[in-house]
């Protein structure tokens, strides 16, 4: 099958390993992957400031670079989410991009989704000698139902111990343009996950969302823990140099 | 500005946050408090099964009882208004909260009250019933126990359910040390019962003398001209059966049409509130005491209300007229347990106050209150009412675009990244540069400190960069290679 893979605004300007993990993923279970050259930004951040017209720009740009594929992989619950909740209600009274947007989304998986539900497959490339805890980010969880599909990946890397921490689905304190808005707040709500990640001991945190991700990190560090490394799954999945 | 924008601090949102960040006495009581609530309530919800049901089941059930009450309010309305005066019940209508304390401090007068026991009511904060009482000179007194605390320290509810949930022991002690002239003395957890004695022997003469007795309602049931009281303390009961007047104060929205809708929705309210499958006290009050009765009021008044929530009827915003004040969306929001009530700036907080305050006080009034929201959506997956409510929220943060309530640098930002990833080739090259930048200003470890264009991220984290190439031009070379 042929598939796109849609690595999100975040991890092409902040961590490109995520990109290159989730491609080696895919073509490790016998997809051919195409990287649409002319992808920017799924248009997350001017809905949710509720600019509903620069949202809806974005998606019909979006929408067109994508729909030709059978499927679309993206390696960002809240990207995915972005495409498979909010476009189709950005166009639900437009007789022309409605049933586009409603096509694209229903062919759109977050990557953890993707790999358990739709291609099922039962090995991973990667191998992590060590234990990790697993992050639920909100738009995954709550909006896509994502919970058992990484866990299931997690549990087929070889050397992997996952020591589930306390909390798990609580919102780590990003929320986009939140965390700058109310950087207090967010650093606030981060802490307790910090807090969280400590009491599960282990090596590395994981999540499915380089945001959630990037804000847990940055915390972290900030605190002075400078020992726990922060992973997005497809790079605990991919392994070493994806 | 509409009376109940007159009394609001919502404006003062992100200034008042900073302020409860930095509180450790506050963030201590929060912190002791959340989990109890959490957890509480799981054990609510699991133990549905018992009976057979689980949470998705019943609240869809609920959903339909109140998407059928407010598709003919006006009907239910009506036919509790008849139901009521039947039963020898007086119904009065008022627009807004000033009418309400209009309408209480002559009713007041009219029965020669000088003092009046109240049960918790969100609705009387609304109405600002208590300064109205006391500037008629007639005494409020409020009963419930997190109720009267705060009334003491001269302060508003934090919480709908839990009034004084920003307390913490020893700042109650010092309350009850000088309310009832005594020292302070050293409390813990297990001195509560004996605070909770003092306090009673102290409301106990309050409810044998007060004149009038003020109580809310959760539900107003149609069909028998009923109001449903939910209390866990008992002090409802004393509110509203030991003084000869009884005023019951409550919005539109809490008609149910009848009794089976309204056990119903008991089976979720407990438990969306505290976790327990029935409260402590259940009170079911029709009309007025009839010959025989023990006990009961003489006199019964119903003061339904308005402010604000009629204009919700046919708005994007109806479903939240569902809500059925459980607390559950607070109790489970990040920003909520990070804050407490009171910085939110209005009679209700939480992600169903950062609904109801712009909708109710002016949405001009309170344009922090949709954004302060991760958009985490924990609310809207405990709301035993299914309100969706970060969908309401930004519905509001579009009407504030809509209506040019932005700021115009945010817009123009905005605007500016939407107009640069609209055009590819440019976006690459930009972002090219972008990230070398960001690259050159981070630190040799790849960590930037202090970053100028966004200092509220950088005031308590910092920013991992990556290698200083973005993946469209690493994956660009790797395909030539």
């Amino acid at each position: 099958m042929r598939l796109a893979l849609y690595v999100t605004c975040l991890v092409d300007l902040m961590r490109p390993s995520v990109g290159f993990a989730a491609l080696r993923l895919l073509e490790e279970a016998g997809c051919e992957v195409i990287v649409p050259e002319g992808q920017t930004c799924c248009g997350q951040p001017a809905w949710s400031a509720g600019e509903r017209g620069l949202a809806a720009d974005l998606a019909k740009k979006a929408i067109a670079e994508l729909e030709a594929f059978d499927h679309v992989v993206i390696p960002s619950g809240s990207c995915a989410d972005q495409v498979r909740n909010i476009y189709p209600q950005l166009f639900a009274n437009d007789p022309d991009w409605g049933p586009r947007a409603r096509s694209l989304a229903g062919r759109t998986y977050e990557l953890t989704s993707f790999l358990v539900d739709v291609l099922k497959i039962s090995a991973v490339p990667g191998a992590f000698e060590g234990s990790v805890t697993y992050h639920d980010s909100c738009k995954g969880l709550r909006g896509l139902g994502i919970k058992r599909q990484p866990r299931d990946l997690l549990s087929r890397v070889p050397g992997l111990a996952l020591k589930e921490m306390g909390e798990c689905e609580e919102c780590c304190g990003f929320g986009g343009a939140f965390s700058v808005k109310f950087g207090d707040v967010s650093t606030r709500i981060v802490d307790r996950k910090c807090e969280s990640i400590a009491a599960a001991a282990a090596d590395a945190v994981v999540g499915g969302d380089l945001g959630c991700l990037m804000n847990i990190e940055g915390r972290l560090r900030r605190r002075g823990d400078e020992t726990t490394r922060v992973l997005h799954i497809a790079e605990v999945l991919a392994g070493g140099d994806a | 500005m509409t009376a109940a924008a007159k009394h609001s601090q919502a404006m003062h949102f992100q200034a008042r946050a900073g302020e409860k960040v930095r509180n450790p006495v506050l963030q201590r009581a929060l912190q002791k408090a959340k989990p109890l609530f959490v957890g509480k309530r799981a054990k609510g919800m699991a133990a549905l099964a018992d009976d057979a049901l689980d949470f998705e089941t019943l609240r869809t059930a609920c959903e339909a009882i109140r998407n059928r009450t407010l598709a003919d309010l006006d009907v239910w309305l009506d036919i509790f208004e008849e139901r009521a005066k039947a039963t020898g019940a007086e119904v009065l209508w008022a627009r807004d909260g000033e009418e309400v304390g209009r309408l209480v401090v002559e009713i007041a007068r009219r029965h020669g009250v000088t003092k009046a026991t109240k049960s918790k009511s969100m609705l009387s904060e609304e109405a600002h019933l208590n300064e109205a009482l006391a500037e008629a000179g007639i005494r409020p007194v409020e009963t419930d126990l997190g109720e009267y605390i705060v009334q003491l320290a001269g302060e508003a509810p934090s919480h709908i359910i839990a009034p004084a949930v920003h307390k913490t022991i020893e700042e109650v002690e010092a309350l009850f040390a000088r309310e009832h002239g005594r020292p302070i003395e050293t409390r813990t957890s297990a001195d509560i019962p004996d605070m909770t004695r003092e306090a009673r022997e102290v409301l106990r003469q309050h409810f044998l003398t007060a004149e009038m007795g003020i109580s809310g309602a959760n539900f107003l049931i149609a069909e028998t001209g009923t109001a449903a009281l939910v209390t866990n303390e008992g002090n409802g009961r004393m509110v509203t059966t030991l003084p000869k007047v009884h005023v019951v104060v409550t919005g539109i929205e809490k008609i149910v049409p009848t009794f089976e809708d309204f056990a119903t929705l008991m089976r979720m309210l407990p438990r969306s509130a505290t976790g327990q499958s029935i409260s402590n006290y259940v009170s079911l009050l029709t009309g007025t005491k009839r010959e025989g009765d023990h006990d009961g009021p003489e006199k019964t008044v119903f003061i339904l209300v308005d402010n604000g929530r009629a204009g919700l009827l046919g708005s994007p915003y109806q479903d939240m007229l569902r809500c059925i004040r459980c607390g559950a969306c607070m109790n489970h929001c990040p920003v909520y347990f990070s804050l407490g009530g009171h910085a939110y700036g209005w009679v209700y907080p939480g992600p169903m106050g950062s609904v109801l305050t712009p909708l109710y006080t002016g949405i001009e009034n309170a344009l922090d209150l949709p954004h302060a929201s991760t958009g985490c959506n924990q609310c809207g997956s405990v709301c035993p009412v299914r309100i969706p409510l970060p969908r309401l929220m930004h519905r509001l943060r579009e009407e504030q675009v809509e209506r040019g309530l932005r700021p115009w640098s945010e817009r123009l930002a905005l605007k500016a990244w939407a107009w640069l990833a609209g055009r590819p080739a440019l976006y690459r090259w930009m972002t090219r540069r972008a990230v070398r930048y960001l690259n050159w200003l981070a630190d040799d470890d790849g960590r930037i400190r202090i970053l100028g264009m966004a200092p509220g991220w950088t005031a308590g984290r910092d920013l991992p960069v990556a290698s200083g190439r973005t993946f469209n031009e690493l994956y660009k070379a790797r395909k030539r290679a």
